[in-house]
């Protein structure tokens, strides 16, 4: 009953964000209900048992992607979101229509095919296990993974480090 | 839901949220104090009991603040985004006691309730725990944002740019304890270091404890990382626009995350509950931990008084190429003088105690004679069943009692845990003074002229 509570609220908490965050013509607010999307979603896994993934998703998607969003909104000129207008709904009907299209085509066929008495296996998604997990069958993937991402650091840096120094910068230093 | 539950839950939420929010009072009174004394001060001193002259060493001042936050007026900017102006303080407050839940402070109900009560038991709290408290920074940007000022957005954006830099080393410190104990729940961590077996005795653990410290210190925009808020360049940053209760529950936010972060340390390097006198009175536990908590603090508020404030490119500069690399060297060196003592004690330690146990095994022989008792056997047997049990500070003692009576295995043991802890300080100094050479920030301020 509990669980069945909160889940409800935390949904509904969950598609409230994301319909703000697509709606809201002020940048600064989008991003903030993306933000109260992730949080409400990493609710979620918790309620599954899977508190790996809800730090994960608090740490990479709150504290990474959303950071990453507003340092790239801070670098452009709407900075203090003046455009308060609501996103033009020019041809709207379509996308709605669409959009019911592939629910009624694609995804209700699915779901109503499913087999929903099946239930998962209880499993216990210990942060031992995964990263047991992770050393053991997987090493090879996450070490290339690793490499690529330090690669890409390493790139990024030495892109924005620039070209070489003119003389005025060797003069400054 | 049961009545248990509600009980269970507010047994140990009602505690943290009693406890920290009046330390935080003491705590204001405390740094105004001390800072007014490092400063040849008097500090506040006045106010005391209310309607008598008894002024208690102004211990009534928190009381007073608090009451004028209160009545004060609460002014919000004519362009401000009235929302996020609104939303900022009770975000800024709302992770930092989250947060207070993940540490593993128990609080002993005695009789009327068995067991002992943790807010929240998780596997991977430390995990939690910085993904939570990273939190509280988007509150200081909202705020910033909101305002519709300049000085706080810039406040805002060091803030964001400050603790995306610092929890980088942050989190790699706590690595080597996560890695060293094998587990993410406070819990364990805090049983691990049972019996003054505290991580920051180890070489590792004493230079991870600092750089943690260290960052520690820029996440909650403490001086001398207090860019944020720095009075003389931006005002007072994101808090410029705000005053009354708002600006109150910002400092209240502030302090309580300070007491969240300095209680990880307490948990990942000071042995969490761990003291003396605690067979005798287990509820000291809660004692001795807030008591280290307090103990940073105190070391949080000296250097407040005594550093000044650092510039931006040296903030990053140190963040990216000191801590950053130190950090992980110390996690190399972790790993490595972890297997290479464990590699030497294990095989030194099954020795002794196969030296012990093979006479039992021969007894049934007719020709048995009893072994001569070496001198120092049984405190060498002790330090090995005490390493068995990983609790190197016990074996340690144990061992150099063998070592003392000339046992010569146990002599062995602990010249090579010597000899590794000394090379490893040894390194990490070394390390430390190279990338300090290296890293100092070269820019230098701008020379203004005259006619500018």
């Amino acid at each position: 009953m509990t669980q069945e509570i909160t889940f409800w609220v935390l949904a509904v908490i969950a598609v409230l964000g994301a319909l703000v965050a697509v709606r809201r013509r002020n940048l600064i607010h989008g991003v903030f209900a993306l933000m109260i999307f992730f949080a409400s979603l990493s609710g979620l896994f918790l309620l599954l048992l899977a508190e790996f993934i809800a730090a994960v998703q608090i740490l990479v998607y709150i504290g990474a992607v959303g950071i990453l969003l507003l340092f790239a909104i801070m670098l452009t000129e709407r900075v203090t979101g003046d455009d308060a207008r609501d996103i033009t709904s020019r041809g709207s009907f379509w996308g709605w229509a669409a959009a019911l299209a592939v629910l009624v085509v694609l995804l209700l066929p699915a779901i109503q095919g499913a087999d929903l008495s099946q239930v998962a296996k209880p499993i216990n998604p210990s942060v031992k296990a995964l990263g047991q997990q992770m050393m053991e069958p997987y090493v090879v993937t996450l070490e290339v993974l690793a490499l690529l991402l330090t690669a890409a650091l390493i790139g990024a840096v030495a892109a924005s480090q620039g070209g070489e120094k003119t003389k005025e910068d060797t003069d400054d230093a | 839901m049961s009545f248990e539950l509600i009980k269970d839950i507010l047994l140990a939420t009602v505690p943290l949220l009693v406890i920290f929010p009046s330390l935080f009072a003491f705590t204001t009174w405390m740094e105004r104090k001390a800072l007014a004394r490092i400063q040849n001060r008097i500090g506040p001193n006045k106010t005391g009991i209310p309607c008598t002259r008894i002024g208690l060493f102004g211990l009534g001042q928190p009381a007073a603040d608090g009451i004028k936050m209160i009545f004060k007026e609460d002014i919000v900017p004519r362009g401000a985004d009235k929302l996020f102006h609104l939303l900022a303080p009770i975000l800024a407050l709302i992770p930092a006691m989250l947060i207070l839940c993940f540490l593993p402070l128990e609080f002993p109900w005695g009789k009327f309730i068995s067991g002992k009560v943790q807010a929240f038991m998780l596997d991977s709290a430390v995990i939690f725990f910085f993904a939570i408290s990273g939190l509280a920074t988007l509150a200081i940007f909202m705020a910033g944002w909101a305002s519709r000022n300049k000085y706080s957005l810039l406040g805002g954006m060091r803030a964001v740019a400050q603790m995306v830099s610092y929890e980088i080393p942050l989190l790699l410190s706590a690595v080597v304890v996560v890695m060293m104990v094998g587990s993410l729940n406070a819990k364990e961590i805090a049983d691990a270091q049972t019996g003054f077996n505290w991580f920051v005795f180890t070489p590792w653990g004493l230079a991870a404890f600092v750089i943690f410290f260290i960052a520690a210190l820029a996440e909650t925009n403490r001086s001398p990382f207090d860019l944020p808020e720095a009075e003389s360049e931006i005002i007072a940053g994101y808090f410029t626009e705000y005053s009354g209760f708002k600006f109150a529950l910002f400092f209240l936010g502030e302090y309580i995350a300070m007491f969240a972060i300095s209680g990880l340390a307490v948990t990942l390097f000071l042995g969490a509950g761990d003291g003396p006198f605690l067979t005798s009175a287990p509820w000291l536990s809660v004692v001795w931990f807030i008591a280290k908590i307090f103990g940073l603090i105190a070391v949080m508020i000296w250097l407040r008084g005594t550093l000044p404030r650092l510039r931006v490119d040296q903030l990053m500069a140190f963040a990216w190429k000191f801590l950053l690399p130190l950090s992980i060297f110390n996690i190399l060196l972790a790993g490595l003088t972890h297997f290479a003592l464990d590699a030497r004690v294990a095989a030194t330690s099954d020795a002794i105690l196969y030296s012990i146990h093979a006479p039992h095994t021969h007894s049934g022989e007719a020709n048995h004679e009893h072994p001569k008792p070496v001198a120092g056997q049984k405190e060498a047997v002790m330090g090995a069943l005490h390493y068995t049990d990983k609790n190197w500070m016990g074996a340690m003692k144990w061992f150099s009692k063998a070592a003392l009576k000339g046992h010569a295995q146990s002599r062995s043991i602990l010249g090579w845990g010597f000899g590794i802890w000394a090379m490893s300080l040894i390194v990490l100094y070394v390390m430390a003074k190279g990338l300090d050479n290296v890293s100092r920030s070269t820019a230098k301020p701008r020379e203004y002229l005259y006619a500018e």
